[in-house]
């Protein structure tokens, strides 16, 4: 039991990471790596929204009726992402970034992620690992958000967190790190020494 | 129970949406007031930086109380302006229905007048404030921000600095064909209504010029009224003040 719950918690980080394994939500992370800042609030609301959405889903799973099952998926992931870019645009210190991310917050409910993670895993599983299945896959999302968005933010702004370090000593920004193509660039990269170093990813 | 009946479908789907309904409406009604005031306090903040009380990092630091409550004691009052025919003159769409269009303008105690502006960018509206000198014509200062403009490019009219500090010291002269030029390949030496545009960011910088020119030129009678109307005030009480002194 105990080797599975690590299994569970392990696989979508890194055997089964949804960016880099499963090659899903590509488009947001393209959009929302330009700074660290936006990258970790985003990466924490795509936590939330699969790790909570995955659990109701498998708490209401024996009641939902087969044939509308996706849409009842989509309503809680729905209600899920509303609510926290409700709570984001509430709080003071949160209201500037959620203006940043601005439509990304909203178009969580279409990142295939959460979609797939409940119709893979939570409508056939217990609550409780569902729950670890969902906030294990957006940990998997958010690490691979955060090292696009450090290199982004370092070589693209020169700073990190919005705190100067490369600018500080004279360097010039790069403009083109700044602009998505970069962060696909930097997705292939990422892939690619992923793949390189776990042997079990390579197709045969 | 059957749970692929037609009839438990329809309940289940129904019950399910009106319980997220209902969710969703009590948490709007919960958080909407503390949505407001941030609200408030960003374009409050954004006024106060364009009117140089302060940089924008500033306001975001001290909070949204104090940010409201400084504009508060700085602001003497708010007067609205109407002016349709003005608009309607210059060509300008305004939507259907509306009968008088209101613009803002926010005059602060230590005589700086602050003009909202609105246009089109590249990608999406582009939006801002002019802050003036009590001449109506030496612009103080600005800020602009965007909705979706290229980070890095376009972006620039509200993150790069310097593109905001050009504006300082200008002057707008209506009696030019546009009274305030945002000039790509950089503005003309000693040009005193002319700042130079963003590298890189031609369309935003033309959607901007556009969005200050319009608004600038609608602006233009209602400010010379209203600034004739401040001066005559000061003129009073000037006279006033000599006239307590020489009876003294």
């Amino acid at each position: 039991m105990n080797s599975k719950l690590k299994e569970t918690i392990l696989n979508p980080i890194l055997k089964g990471n949804p960016i880099t394994v499963l090659v899903l939500g590509i488009c947001s992370s393209l959009a929302v790596t330009v700074e660290l800042k936006g990258a970790l609030v985003m990466a924490l609301s795509v936590t939330i929204v699969t790790g909570l959405s995955s659990l109701i889903c498998s708490l209401i799973r024996n009641t939902i009726p087969n044939r509308v099952r996706i849409i009842i998926q989509l309503v809680v992931v729905a209600l899920m992402v509303i609510l926290v870019d409700q709570f984001l645009k509430a709080f003071e210190a949160t209201y500037s970034i959620d203006k940043q991310l601005s439509v990304y917050i909203g178009l969580i409910i279409t990142n295939c992620i959460v979609m797939g993670r409940i119709e893979a895993f939570a409508l056939g599983n217990k609550p409780i690992p569902s729950l670890l299945d969902g906030l294990a896959s957006g940990v998997g999302y958010g690490l691979i958000l955060i090292i696009v968005a450090f290199f982004r933010e370092l070589f693209g702004s020169g700073t990190l967190f919005g705190f100067p370090v490369l600018s500080a000593i004279g360097y010039t920004n790069n403009g083109l790190v700044i602009l998505p193509p970069m962060a696909l660039i930097l997705l292939g990269c990422i892939i690619w020494a992923h793949r390189s170093f776990d042997k079990d990813l390579q197709e045969k | 129970m059957n749970t692929n009946s037609n009839t438990y479908t329809v309940i289940y789907t129904t019950l399910v949406c009106v319980l997220v309904a209902a969710v969703l409406a009590f948490v709007s009604q919960t958080l909407g007031p503390k949505q407001a005031a941030n609200e408030k306090a960003e374009t409050i903040s954004q006024i106060l930086t364009a009117a140089q009380f302060g940089e924008k990092e500033h306001w975001k630091e001290i909070g949204n109380a104090e940010t409201i409550k400084f504009f508060e004691e700085n602001l003497a009052g708010e007067p609205v302006i109407t002016s349709t025919s003005q608009l309607k003159a210059l060509n300008y769409k305004i939507k259907d229905g509306s009968e008088d269009l209101e613009l803002p303008v926010y005059t602060f105690k230590n005589g700086t007048i602050v003009l909202p502006v609105y246009g089109a960018g590249l990608w999406g509206p582009v939006w801002g404030y002019i802050a003036l000198n009590s001449d109506c014509r030496t612009i103080a200062g600005a800020y602009f921000d965007h909705e979706s403009e290229t980070p890095g490019l376009g972006g620039k009219i509200k993150d790069d600095p310097s593109f905001r500090a050009q504006f300082a010291g200008k002057v707008i002269d209506f009696e030019d064909v546009k009274p305030f030029n945002i000039v790509k390949g950089g503005a003309p030496e000693g040009k005193q209504n002319a700042i130079d545009a963003i590298t890189g960011a031609t369309m935003t910088s033309k959607g901007l010029d556009a969005a200050i020119n319009t608004w600038l030129k609608a602006y233009d009678v209602e400010l010379a009224q209203f600034f004739a109307a401040i001066s005559e005030e000061t003129e009073e009480n000037v006279t006033i003040e000599e006239e307590t002194s020489d009876e003294q």
